[in-house]
């Protein structure tokens, strides 16, 4: 992004690495996060010592508000956003925020609605319905 | 939050000492080394917050510094990042009441800002040993719950190495959260 002041999250307007780069969302940064702990626990015999504060911050963070909490539910999240064509960056905040509404979520992701990626409102409410079906069965 | 898991490449040092010690030993003194310099720079202005190191892909060729017998690792790696974007919507926690607004913390990112002229639906700052801001439709906030809002601007701080934030909850669907929706 060369001018800073146009980036707007609201318009899709972000760094190229958010629209290519894999974007991870809360409840798959706590998997990779827990994993990590378990790791600094078997190289070091102090594994706080290893972690630096943005860690543990983070790990307290996605800890409290992840809406999935074991890794095979964190899978079919991912796949079923992944069957529409949105962008990681969108992808994600739709993860996390888990809205109930087409209302909601196009307040959450405009560009959802602007980029013309969904066919129409239902289309936006059946992945709705699928996602909280999931939670709904964790 | 958006996290991102990005590939960087950085150089570290290693000292003499660690150098003579057998091939695992001297990977693993180059990851603890790493890790400390992640902990130390803690963020950039690019990429945001780095939050951890998820693997060590590359170790290139070292270059000796005479002087000091210290050994330059040039490296790559993947690292999970957070930066706050504008516009982006953020679940954040409330850090504190104040009379002209709240501070909000969402993990890393701990100065975020929302003013009470940003907040909307008429809320109204009770004074009180604990401070909340209740609304006339009895929504509060108070220290320690939890409020979904949108980055209305961001700022970066060279000295702090951190981004404050100014936010915003005047729109739909933005506010605070019952706790059993955190």
């Amino acid at each position: 992004m060369s001018a800073e002041e146009e980036e707007n999250a609201a318009e899709l307007k972000i760094g190229e690495e958010f629209l290519k780069a894999k974007c991870l969302m809360n409840c798959e940064v706590s998997l990779i996060l827990d994993k990590k702990y378990e790791q600094l626990q078997n190289m070091s015999d102090d594994p706080l010592s290893q972690t630096s504060q943005v860690f543990e911050k983070s790990l307290q963070y996605v800890k409290r508000f992840s809406r999935y909490k074991n890794s095979e539910t964190v899978k079919q999240v991912r796949e079923v956003l992944s069957r529409n064509r949105l962008a990681e960056f969108e992808l994600c905040v739709l993860g996390n925020l888990c809205p109930e509404t087409v209302e909601e979520a196009i307040a959450m992701v405009p560009t959802i609605k602007s980029k013309g990626r969904f066919q129409d409102d239902d289309a936006i409410d059946k992945m709705l319905r699928d996602l909280s079906l999931i939670k709904k069965f964790e | 939050m958006v996290f991102l898991e990005a590939q960087l490449s950085w150089t570290v040092l290693i000292p003499p000492e660690s150098l003579f010690a057998e091939g695992l030993k001297l990977q693993q003194a180059i990851v603890l080394r790493l890790l400390e310099e992640v902990s130390c720079r803690k963020a950039s202005k690019e990429l945001g917050y780095f939050v951890a190191v998820t693997s060590l892909e590359s170790v290139g060729e070292g270059q000796l510094q005479e002087l000091t017998g210290n050994v330059i690792f040039p490296i790559t790696f993947r690292c999970v990042t957070f930066k706050p974007l504008k516009g982006e919507v953020l679940v954040g926690a409330i850090r504190k009441v104040l009379r002209h607004g709240i501070m909000l913390a969402a993990g890393p990112l701990e100065g975020v800002f929302l003013s009470a002229k940003a907040m909307g639906d008429g809320y109204e700052y009770l004074p009180r040993d604990e401070p909340v801001f209740l609304s006339e439709k009895l929504s509060r906030l108070e220290s320690g719950g939890a409020v979904r809002f949108k980055v209305l601007g961001l700022k970066w701080m060279e000295e702090d190495r951190e981004f404050q934030v100014l936010a915003t909850m005047a729109a739909d669907f933005l506010g605070p959260l019952i706790s059993d929706d955190d």
